[in-house]
């Protein structure tokens, strides 16, 4: 019990840390809210009467009156009132608003990206790792060289192939415009075609990670004593292979895989850029964009959560599966 | 400002996309009644109709008309709107406006004079949305008349209450608890649109079938979002959108490049060095001295900078800062160059650095009490154009002794050193008022009461520009109305004084590149027609080309 009581501190300090971060690192950024959209206004033409910044001040109520410590305690007051602010960038929507109508995008797509980049990566891991020697293994560079392509140049090269040259998929957006988000077979078809592009950019660039670790711990794996037992026993290739190799090797890729899941909150930055996706990357360039305080806090906070969340998970799964992990004394 | 994004970002997909041999181009010809438009919509729209919330989406001139249109692309009498004509007393402390008669709100309310007094009153008791500083007191004298009073001389306060008071209907606003925050989700105006549907992605305006001046031809303008100037440009080959507002490479070409589209280039902001000329609020640096920005604006070689940098787009600047060939009626000819010189006169540089006490050294850079004139001019990042065009400058400048090192910086960093005056030099662009004078210009980037000693927020004279005859002659401006003769005397004296000193070094007057399908389309401003300024984004302006557009072959 003591165990789960002091992984629970752990887990507490950790969300104070990074709690107290997301206050103090968006405060370092240069510039402050109402100069910002000033200056975002001028350029489509808005004007730069004096008056109006006066006003926006006035609206945004970001004089600058309150000190340091007193924002602070704010902050985490309101957070434990579970009330994240009302969002600069996007005035006057609450940040929890922003958050969930940009969240369920991104994870339903990066995190459906990143299952099937597991599932392919580890599968055809195994595969040439217990075919070792074969043409197989050409499949290790070929995906980690798609992996060290710099993922904005790998999307850009695909946009301006399939979508702008063949015209297979379209250009970006998450949905087509002309339809009404709903649960309607009409829009989850259009939401599927825009999401294949982006999704296929980010299994070809992240497959290779998951392959070269899976085929080099069945290598491992394959020389254990239990895999020549398996094999003396006279059982089937593949067999042997699925039930007796893979099923070990896996074991650490289950737990990058664990951690990689926390990451997927955090979207894809860069895939929401080229996309014009509309999920929570795009949210957090505006807010760092626009100084927006609240929604950049909100974000990192959602992201912490979805970390330690994932961390805890596989913490308390370890402890489950291997009595090693829960207790100190028993390791030497 | 459009102008400095990244090209050479844009000129990479451009590539990729033109090396994918068959791009779909189609969307050029069709005919057809919705408009699609990019307004540089990066990311989701955020539902927000409230047409003086800095965060709406649309509103004024669509959905919300002012009074009057002012026109600012053209030295134009205003277009009547909502008001019909308006007059100023004697002294110019009391405003008369006739309103049109039989305006329906979009609810089928009838618009009366009680609108535009409850709209006038809202505004000037709401800090938050007073976005113009309007302090007058409004009174209803018939249904179709109102007069607004000011505590004093407000000629010029004239085109923000008329042109940029966008009128609300009373019987809905009122129930409005708080109308700085009201995101207004159902718009009701009296505009020739009305709100069609909204996504987060895009929304629509439909035509208003019970606008007085008749139903608009167009019947849907649908406003995209996008992630950028790339993917505008990628959508502007696909042909999915009409217009926009950005640079796209090699413009010059754009028929053949885009078949059905066309571009139109105006010049609005004049593309400046800022500098930080003031040393009695704090400023500190050799540009302090007006010898050392003089020498710099004869340096200069536009000619050179507008090739290589701005595509031959920008045009010619006074050293005045009046808007050229807008107000070629108020150009002074008290000015020395009436434009400024678009070659290099070395020579003139040379004697005004000399007589200012400078000596050339051995490395061939000036140099006064040991110290070399060295400069750092800020840039933002990415805004590859005002890049290449410092490059290019500082290469012209080293020739005649002056070493200036362009330094750039994330947008939120420069934005935060303008403002506090942390500069020696800097790059950006010199804007417009809300009507087509330079007195607005002139008030809000040269006037002692804009600025701010070094350290504390300045907006927007960041030059901590300070001089008693400007000041003197704005305030003079102020209390002579738009027209009078009596105003030029002022200007000259303005634009004499800002070429004596020279606060902003003039560059080039900078244009705002459209592009837009003239096949589907007819009716887009020209050179020779500019009824409205041609950007996207400009409100009320956009709402005025939307009123002109036909689809074409109907």
């Amino acid at each position: 019990m003591s165990h789960h009581l002091r992984r629970l501190a752990f887990y507490l300090t950790a969300l104070w840390a990074a709690v107290t971060l997301n206050f103090v690192i968006p405060r370092m950024l240069p510039g402050n809210p109402v100069d910002i959209l000033m200056a975002k206004l001028q350029q489509r033409g808005g004007s730069v009467d004096p008056a109006a910044r006066t006003a926006y001040e006035t609206l945004l109520g970001t004089g600058g009156r309150e000190s340091f410590a007193e924002e602070y305690l704010a902050y985490l007051g309101n957070l434990l009132r579970g009330d994240l602010g009302v969002s600069v960038s996007a005035f006057p929507a609450e940040v929890s608003e922003v958050i969930a109508g940009s969240l369920p995008w991104t994870v339903v797509l990066v995190g459906l990206a990143t299952l099937l980049s597991f599932l392919l990566g580890v599968g055809l891991g195994a595969v040439a790792g217990w075919r070792r020697g074969t043409w197989l293994d050409s499949l290790v560079p070929a995906t980690t060289m798609l992996s060290a392509v710099p993922y904005f140049w790998l999307a850009l090269i695909l946009v301006a192939a399939l979508s702008s040259g063949l015209g297979w998929f379209p250009l970006n957006g998450g949905y087509d415009v002309v339809l009404d988000p709903g649960w309607s077979a009409e829009f989850i078809g259009s939401a599927l075609y825009h999401g294949t592009l982006p999704a296929l950019t980010i299994v070809l660039s992240s497959v290779g990670g998951w392959l070269l670790g899976m085929r080099n711990m069945m290598v491992s794996v394959m020389s254990e004593d239990y895999v020549l037992t398996a094999r003396a026993k006279g059982l089937t290739d593949s067999r042997v292979m699925i039930r007796y190799a893979a099923r070990n090797a896996v074991l650490p890729s289950v737990a990058g895989f664990a951690i990689s899941l926390g990451f997927v909150v955090s979207g894809s930055i860069v895939t929401e850029q080229v996309f014009s996706y509309p999920g929570i990357g795009s949210k957090l360039l505006q807010a760092v964009q626009n100084n927006d305080y609240a929604l950049m806090q909100g974000i990192f906070l959602v992201i912490t959560v979805a970390v330690l969340g994932a961390n805890l998970l596989v913490d308390v799964l370890y402890g489950l599966i291997d009595a090693r992990t829960r207790d100190r004394s028993t390791v030497s | 400002m459009f102008l400095h994004k990244r090209l050479f970002a844009l000129g990479l997909v451009a590539a990729l996309a033109a090396t994918a041999a068959c791009s779909g181009s189609g969307g050029g010809g069709r005919s057809r009644d919705t408009l699609v438009v990019y307004t540089g919509q990066a990311g989701d729209y955020q539902l927000n109709f409230n047409p003086y919330a800095p965060t709406q989406i649309e509103g004024p001139g669509t959905i919300y008309e002012p009074l009057f249109f002012f026109n600012i692309a053209a030295d134009a009498p205003p277009k009547p709107l909502l008001g019909t004509e308006f007059t100023w007393n004697a002294d110019g402390t009391e405003l008369a406006v006739t309103l049109r008669d039989g305006v329906t709100w979009s609810d089928g309310e009838k618009f009366t004079a009680e609108d535009v007094k409850f709209t006038f009153d809202l505004v000037a008791k709401t800090p938050a949305i007073n976005k113009t500083g309007f302090k007058g007191t409004t009174t209803v004298v018939d249904d179709t008349h109102v007069t607004v009073k000011f505590s004093e001389p407000s000629y010029m306060d004239g085109p923000q209450v008329l042109g940029q008071l966008w009128i609300l209907p009373e019987h809905i606003w009122k129930n409005y608890p708080a109308p700085a925050t009201e995101v207004n989700d159902e718009p009701v105006g009296t505009g020739p649109f009305r709100l069609g549907d909204f996504k987060a992605q895009s929304f629509t305006l439909r035509a208003n079938p019970g606008y007085w001046g008749g139903e608009p031809a167009l019947k849907q303008v649908r406003y995209l979002s996008l992630s950028g100037n790339q993917a505008g440009v990628d959508a502007l080959k696909a042909g999915s959108i009409d217009w926009q507002t950005a640079p796209i490479p090699d413009v010059a070409n754009i028929e053949k490049n885009y078949p059905g589209y066309r571009s139109i280039t105006l010049p609005l902001n004049q593309v400046s060095l800022f500098t930080c000329s003031n040393a009695q609020l704090g400023c500190q640096g050799a540009q302090t001295d007006p010898a050392v920005r003089k020498a710099i604006y004869f340096g200069m070689n536009r000619t050179q900078i507008n090739s290589l940098a701005f595509q031959n787009l920008n045009t010619e600047m006074s050293p005045g800062f009046t808007l050229q060939p807008r107000d070629a009626n108020l150009l002074s000819a008290r000015l020395t160059d009436r434009m400024a010189p678009m070659n290099p006169d070395t020579a003139k540089a040379d004697r005004l650095l000399t007589s200012a006490g400078y000596a050339k050294g051995a490395d061939g850079v000036y140099a006064k009490d040991g110290k070399p004139l060295a400069l750092t001019v800020k840039v933002v990042a990415g805004w590859t154009d005002y890049i290449t065009a410092l490059e290019t400058l500082s290469q012209q400048l080293l020739r005649i002794g002056i070493k200036i090192t362009p330094q750039q910086l994330s947008w939120n960093e420069w934005a935060d050193a303008r403002g506090r005056g942390q500069f020696e030099l800097l790059i950006d662009s010199v804007e417009q008022g809300p009507a087509p004078d330079p007195y607005y210009t002139y008030s809000y980037f040269f006037s002692t009461a804009t600025t701010a000693p070094v350290g504390q927020a300045a907006n927007p004279n960041f030059a901590r520009f300070s001089n008693p005859v400007v000041d003197a002659a704005l305030a003079a401006l102020k209390r002579t109305d738009r027209g009078n003769p009596a105003r030029q005397p002022h200007y000259d004296a303005i634009q004499a004084e800002l070429e004596e000193h020279m606060p902003y070094i003039p560059v080039l007057t900078g244009g705002v590149p459209n592009e837009y399908n003239a096949k589907a389309f007819t009716g887009w401003p020209g050179e020779d027609d500019l009824y409205a300024f041609p950007a996207v984004w400009k409100r009320p302006d956009a709402s005025q080309v939307y009123l002109r557009l036909k689809p074409a072959g109907s």
